[in-house]
C-alpha cells in the first residue's frame, strides 16, 4: 500500500478506469450488436462520466477533454435528440479505443496519445453531436468541461478566488489565467463614493427549509464576513393556531458592516437564491444610504460554466495532498484507519431482509433497482498482499501438515490410532482451507476477453479482412496470476488467427464462405484446468507448405512419417515462421514458439488443429492455479520428483515382452495396443549416465498437451500428493524438464517435471542417438 | 384532558425542522394555561420552531396567560438572539 | 461531537477521495455505491450529512434524494449534491428533489468541507 494517500487514490482511479472501459467496451459491443436500451446507453454514458470525473480531480487535461466530448455524444443518444445508428456505434467504438490511450497514457504506461487521432475523432463526436466540429485544437483546455453554455465563465471564478482567500486553511499556488474582462458586476460598488457594507434583506420560503437549508446557518455564514446586526421582523407572523410550523413567516434584515465583494455576500445564500426573497443593497459611506445592487432575480452563475471545475483541477490535488499531509500528525497511529485502499464497505452488506424503513416508503423507486440488487454479491476489497500472505500461510501449512504427518507414519504408529485419524481430519480440513484461499485469488477472464474486441478491430483493419469476433465463457475463473499472463498469448493468437488463418474478403467469396470471417475466443474449465480456445473459419494450415519449410529449417528429416496433428504443431518448433515476410501484424518478430514458451512457464500447453479450408482451433490450457499442484511423488536415480498428476493416464509395471527396443535402440512400450516411446527420466535429466534397468523400473504413461503419449521410466513411484509450488527459478535457475519445486513432507526438496519438455527432450535425445548409430 | 397535562414543557435539544409541528401542538394543547418552557438542554434553534416559539409568545401575551422559559441554555440565548429576536422579551419572560 | 457524512457515488476514486478529504476535516464517514443503497446506508447509520454523486447505476442522485426526503425521519438532514454538471437545469432538478446545495467537481477538498460546513448545523 502506498503511504501517500493521493498515490493510492490515483492508483484506485487507475483500477476504477480499467473497469469502467472495460464496462463501456461490452456495452458499446451490446449497442452494435442492435441492443440500444437506455440502460445499456446509460451505462456507457456513465462509465465516460466517471473516467472524466476522476480525471479532471487529478488534472489530467487531455483526458478529460477527450472525455468530455464523448461525454457530450453519449448525453445526447440517452436524451433521445440523436439517434443511435451503425455509424453511430463504430464512431463510438473508435472513440473507446482513443479513449483507452489516453487512460493509458495518462497511467504513464503508454506513448501519449496522437494529437491528431485524437483531434480527429473528437472532430468526428462533435460532427455527431453538433453536426459540425466545436472546438479548435488550441488551448481550449481544461476549462471547457461544462461549456455546453457557451461563455463567460468570470462571475463564478473570481468567486472562487475570493472564497479561496477568505479561507486560508492553505496555500494555493496562484492560477497562471489571462487576464479577466471584468463585466460590469462592480460598477455599483465603484460609484458613488466608498462603500462601506451591505444591507441584506432576506425571505426565506418553505422550501428553504424543506431542503434543510436553515436561516440560522445563513446569518452564522454573513457573519463569517465580517461584524453584522440582524434585525428579525415578525409582523407577518400568525397566532399559534394559525401558524402552519412548516410556512415561512418571517423576514430578517441584516446589516454587514464589511465592504466585502458582492459575489462573496451572494455566494452565502448560493444553495437558497431560488428558495427566498433576496435583496443584497450596498451601503455607502457618510450615510449616502444603501443603492440596490440586484435583487434575488438573476441568476448570475446558473448556467454558467464554472471554472473551478477545470482550472481548479491542478490545485485540487495539491489542497488535497497538504491537507492530508498537514494532518498526519493528528492521526495518531490509526494509520489503517484512513488508508483508502483498506476500504471495507460494510454497508454494501446491507443485508436485505432487515428492510429498513426509508426503503419500505420509497418500494415504488426502488423496486424494479432492488431486484437486481438481490443478485449482486457482496464484495469487500482487499489487498493483494494479504491474500498472498495468506496463500503463503496455508502453503506452509501444508507442507507441516504434511511433515507431521510423515513423522506420525515413521514413528509407527498405527493407521487407525486415533492421532493418525486426527492427521487425516486435519489434512482434509488443511486442503478445504486451502481451496478456499486459492479460490479468493480466482478471477473471470472477462478483463482479458473484454481488451480483445478492439485488438480485432486494429487487425481487421490493418489487414483489410472483416472479422467477427465471439466470445463464450467470459465468467470462467482462474487465479488471478493466471488471468493477468493470459493476456499476451491470446493476443498472440487472435493476430495470427486473423493474419494468418482467415482470408481477404476476396478469396472468402471466391470459396463460398461468408465474407466476413468468424474467430471464436472460448474459455471453459477442462479437468482441473481452464481451457482457452481460438477458432477461426479460415483456410486452416496448409501442411506440405509447413512441412516443406520445417524441412528447410531442419526441423524434420524428410523421412519421418508425422501425423496431421504433428505436422499442423511443427508451427510451434523454435525458429518456425510460415510468414513469407514479416507483416506488421503478427510478425514483430515473435513466433509461435515464443508463446507456447511463454504458455509452458505458466505449466500450461497450447496445441492447434486444423481442417483445411474450414479452419483452425488452437487449443491451450493452463492450470488455475500457480500454487499448488496435485502430483505424483517418484523416484528417479536417488531423486524425489513430482509428475503432474494431470498428465499421467496410468502408471503400470512393464513385463519385459511389452518392452521393443526400435532400431535396436529407442525402447518403446507396448501399451493398449499401441507403441510409445519410453523416455528414461533418471538418464534424460543426466542424474545418472546408465539407462534404467528395465525391470525393475515403473512406468507412467503419460500424454503431452498435444495429445502425444509416452511412457516415463523411473525407478519407484512414491505416492499421489498435493504440493505447493516454489518457483525453480526465483531461488535457483531454469532446469530443462524441470517446472518448478516443492518441498515435501520430510523437509526435502523434490522437482516438479515439466512432462512436455521431458517428453521432447527424451524422443530428441533417442533420436540423435538413432542418428548416430546409423552414422556410425 | 387538558387539567392533566403537565404545565412544564421540556423544549428538545434540537429544535429544527422536525420538531417544529410536534412542538405547536405541545404548545397547542396547554393553550389558555401558563406554560413553563424548559430549556435547559436547548442546543439548537431553526428559523421554524423560532417562529412557533415566537408565534406563542403573542398568543400567550394576549390570553393573558404566562409562558416562562426556564434555564435558558446558553446556546439557546445565543440563537435567539443571533436571529434579531427581542432578547428583552426573552428574559422579561424568563424573570416573571 | 463528531459528525457523520454519508457519501453516495458510484466511483470508488471519488468516494476515497471524499472519504480522505472529510475525514482529514474530522467527520466520520460513511458510504454507499449507488441510490438504492444509499437508502439503506441512511436508515442503518443515521448520518447528519449526505453527499451524493447524479449519475449512477440503479437510483440516481434525483431518485435517491426524493426517496429520503419523502420520509420525515430525514428532513433536516442536509443533501448535497456532487456533479460536475453545474448547468441551471440539473441544479434546479436537485433543488426540486430536495438537494440543500451542491458541490461542484472536481472538487477542490476546501470547497467541499466548506460547502459541508455550510449546511451543517
Amino acid at each position: 500500500m502506498s503511504d501517500d494517500p493521493f498515490e493510492a487514490i490515483k492508483a484506485t482511479f487507475f483500477q476504477e478506469c480499467e473497469e469502467l472501459l472495460g464496462d463501456l467496451e461490452t456495452n458499446l459491443i451490446a449497442l452494435e450488436s442492435g441492443d440500444t436500451d437506455i440502460e445499456t446507453i446509460n451505462a456507457c454514458f456513465r462509465a465516460v462520466h466517471s473516467v472524466k470525473g476522476g480525471a479532471g480531480a487529478f488534472g489530467l487535461d487531455d483526458l478529460v477533454r477527450f472525455a468530455h466530448v464523448f461525454e457530450t455524444l453519449m448525453d445526447e443518444l440517452r436524451s433521445g435528440r440523436k439517434a443511435v445508428d451503425e455509424d453511430v456505434v463504430q464512431s463510438l467504438l473508435r472513440a473507446s479505443d482513443v479513449l483507452n490511450d489516453h487512460v493509458t497514457a495518462a497511467r504513464g504506461a503508454g506513448p501519449a496519445v496522437d494529437p491528431d487521432r485524437s483531434q480527429a475523432l473528437i472532430a468526428e463526436l462533435e460532427t455527431l453531436t453538433h453536426g459540425a466540429p466545436v472546438s479548435g485544437t488550441d488551448a481550449d483546455a481544461a476549462g471547457d468541461m461544462d461549456d455546453d453554455f457557451g461563455f463567460t465563465p468570470v462571475a463564478l471564478s473570481l468567486d472562487d478566488f475570493g472564497a479561496g482567500e477568505a479561507m486560508p486553511l492553505m496555500d494555493l499556488p496562484a492560477l497562471d489565467l489571462p487576464p479577466l474582462d471584468l463585466p460590469s458586476l462592480d460598477a455599483p460598488v465603484v460609484t458613488g463614493g466608498e462603500q462601506t457594507g451591505w444591507k441584506i434583506i432576506f425571505r426565506p420560503h418553505p422550501r428553504l427549509y424543506a431542503n434543510a437549508n436553515e436561516t440560522a446557518l445563513l446569518l452564522r455564514e454573513l457573519g463569517r464576513l465580517g461584524p453584522i446586526s440582524v434585525e428579525m421582523d415578525d409582523s407577518g407572523l400568525p397566532s399559534l393556531e394559525a401558524l402552519e410550523p412548516l410556512d415561512s413567516h418571517l423576514v430578517w434584515t441584516i446589516h454587514l458592516d464589511a465592504p466585502v465583494a458582492e459575489l462573496d455576500v451572494r455566494d452565502v445564500f448560493d444553495f437558497v437564491e431560488t428558495d427566498c426573497d433576496l435583496s443584497i443593497m450596498s451601503v455607502m459611506a457618510e450615510g449616502a444610504g444603501a443603492s440596490v445592487v440586484s435583487d434575488s432575480l438573476p441568476d448570475l452563475d446558473d448556467g454558467l460554466p464554472s471554472l473551478d471545475t477545470g482550472a481548479a483541477a491542478e490545485f485540487d490535488i495539491a489542497a488535497l495532498v497538504a491537507m492530508a499531509q498537514a494532518d498526519t500528525a493528528s492521526r495518531l497511529g490509526g494509520g489503517g484507519e484512513t488508508a483508502p485502499v483498506a476500504e471495507t464497505p460494510k454497508s454494501t452488506a446491507a443485508p436485505a431482509p432487515a428492510a429498513p424503513p426509508v426503503a419500505a416508503n420509497n418500494a415504488t423507486a426502488a423496486a424494479p433497482a432492488a431486484a437486481s440488487a438481490a443478485t449482486a454479491p457482496v464484495t469487500i476489497r482487499v489487498e493483494l498482499d494479504r491474500v498472498d500472505r495468506l496463500i503463503n500461510a496455508v502453503g506452509e501449512l501444508v507442507i507441516q501438515q504434511a511433515m507431521l504427518a510423515q513423522r506420525v507414519y515413521e514413528s509407527g504408529l498405527a493407521r487407525s490410532s486415533d492421532i493418525s485419524l486426527g492427521l487425516e481430519d486435519l489434512e482434509l480440513l488443511t486442503r478445504e482451507i486451502q481451496d478456499s484461499v486459492m479460490a479468493i485469488r480466482a478471477q473471470p477472464v472477462k478483463s482479458v476477453f473484454q481488451r480483445m474486441p478492439r485488438l480485432v478491430r486494429e487487425v481487421a483493419a490493418m489487414t483489410g479482412k472483416k472479422v467477427k469476433l465471439v466470445t463464450a465463457g467470459e465468467d470462467t475463473e482462474v487465479d488471478k496470476t493466471v488471468v493477468e499472463r493470459l493476456s499476451e498469448p491470446i493476443t498472440h493468437m487472435l493476430r495470427n488467427a486473423i493474419d494468418h488463418g482467415l482470408e481477404s474478403p476476396e478469396e472468402r467469396e471466391a470459396a463460398g464462405k461468408p465474407v466476413e470471417g468468424t474467430v471464436k475466443l472460448a474459455a471453459l474449465h477442462r479437468s482441473g484446468r481452464i481451457v482457452i480456445e481460438i477458432s477461426d473459419d479460415g483456410k486452416g494450415i496448409n501442411r506440405q507448405r509447413v512441412r516443406s519449410i520445417a524441412e528447410e529449417r531442419g526441423l524434420v528429416t524428410p523421412d519421418q512419417i508425422l501425423s496431421d496433428d504433428e505436422v499442423d504443431n511443427l508451427i510451434f518448433l523454435p525458429g518456425f515462421s510460415t510468414a513469407q515476410e514479416v507483416t506488421d501484424v503478427s510478425g514483430r518478430g515473435v513466433g509461435m514458439d515464443v508463446v507456447r514458451r511463454s504458455i509452458q512457464s505458466l505449466g500450461g500447453r497450447i496445441s492447434i488443429s486444423s481442417n483445411p479450408g474450414k479452419g483452425s482451433i488452437f487449443t491451450m490450457s493452463l492450470p488455475l492455479t500457480l500454487a499448488v499442484l496435485d502430483g505424483m511423488v517418484v523416484g528417479a536415480a536417488d531423486q524425489t520428483l513430482v509428475a503432474p498428476l494431470a498428465a499421467i493416464v496410468e502408471s503400470l509395471t512393464p513385463k519385459a515382452e511389452d518392452i521393443h527396443l526400435v532400431g535396436g535402440v529407442d525402447p518403446v512400450l507396448m501399451f493398449r495396443d499401441e507403441f510409445v516411446p519410453l523416455v528414461d527420466v533418471g538418464q534424460t535429466m543426466e542424474f545418472r549416465n546408465e539407462p534404467t534397468e528395465l525391470k525393475g523400473g515403473v512406468v507412467m504413461i503419460v500424454e503431452t498437451e498435444g495429445g502425444q503419449r509416452a511412457g516415463l521410466l523411473v525407478d519407484a513411484i512414491h505416492g499421489q500428493r498435493q504440493v505447493v509450488i516454489k518457483s525453480l527459478e526465483t531461488n535457483y535457475r531454469h532446469v530443462e524438464g524441470v517446472a518448478a519445486a516443492t518441498i515435501l513432507g520430510d523437509g526435502r526438496v523434490a522437482l516438479i517435471l515439466d512432462i512436455d519438455v521431458l517428453v521432447n527432450t527424451g524422443r530428441r535425445r533417442t533420436t540423435s542417438l538413432a542418428e548416430l548409430k546409423m552414422a556410425s | 384532558m387538558t387539567e392533566d397535562l403537565n404545565p412544564v414543557i421540556t423544549l428538545p435539544a434540537i429544535l429544527d425542522i422536525r420538531a417544529a409541528e410536534p412542538l405547536k401542538s405541545e404548545l397547542m394543547q396547554r393553550r389558555g394555561h401558563a406554560v413553563t418552557l424548559d430549556a435547559s438542554g436547548v442546543e439548537r434553534l431553526g428559523g421554524l420552531c423560532l417562529q412557533v416559539l415566537l408565534s406563542a409568545i403573542k398568543t400567550w401575551k394576549a390570553d393573558g396567560q404566562a409562558l416562562i422559559f426556564l434555564n435558558v441554555s446558553q446556546a439557546l440565548t445565543e440563537q435567539w438572539t443571533g436571529f434579531g429576536a427581542s432578547p428583552d422579551e426573552f428574559v422579561a419572560q424568563d424573570a416573571a | 461531537m463528531t459528525k457523520t457524512v454519508l457519501t453516495v457515488d458510484d466511483s470508488r476514486t471519488m468516494r476515497d477521495m471524499l472519504m480522505l478529504a472529510l475525514k482529514d476535516a474530522g467527520y466520520n464517514v460513511v458510504q454507499a455505491v449507488d441510490g438504492v443503497h444509499g437508502l439503506e446506508v441512511l436508515a442503518e447509520e443515521r448520518p447528519d450529512i449526505v453527499i451524493t454523486d447524479i449519475n449512477m447505476p440503479r437510483m440516481d442522485g434525483f431518485g435517491f434524494i426524493e426517496g429520503m426526503r419523502a420520509d420525515p425521519a430525514y428532513s433536516g438532514v442536509p443533501v448535497l449534491v456532487l456533479t460536475t454538471e453545474s448547468d441551471a437545469a440539473k441544479k434546479q432538478r436537485a433543488r426540486d428533489a430536495g438537494a440543500t446545495g451542491w458541490i461542484v467537481k472536481p472538487f477542490d477538498p476546501v470547497r467541499l468541507v466548506d460547502a459541508v460546513r455550510r449546511v451543517a448545523a
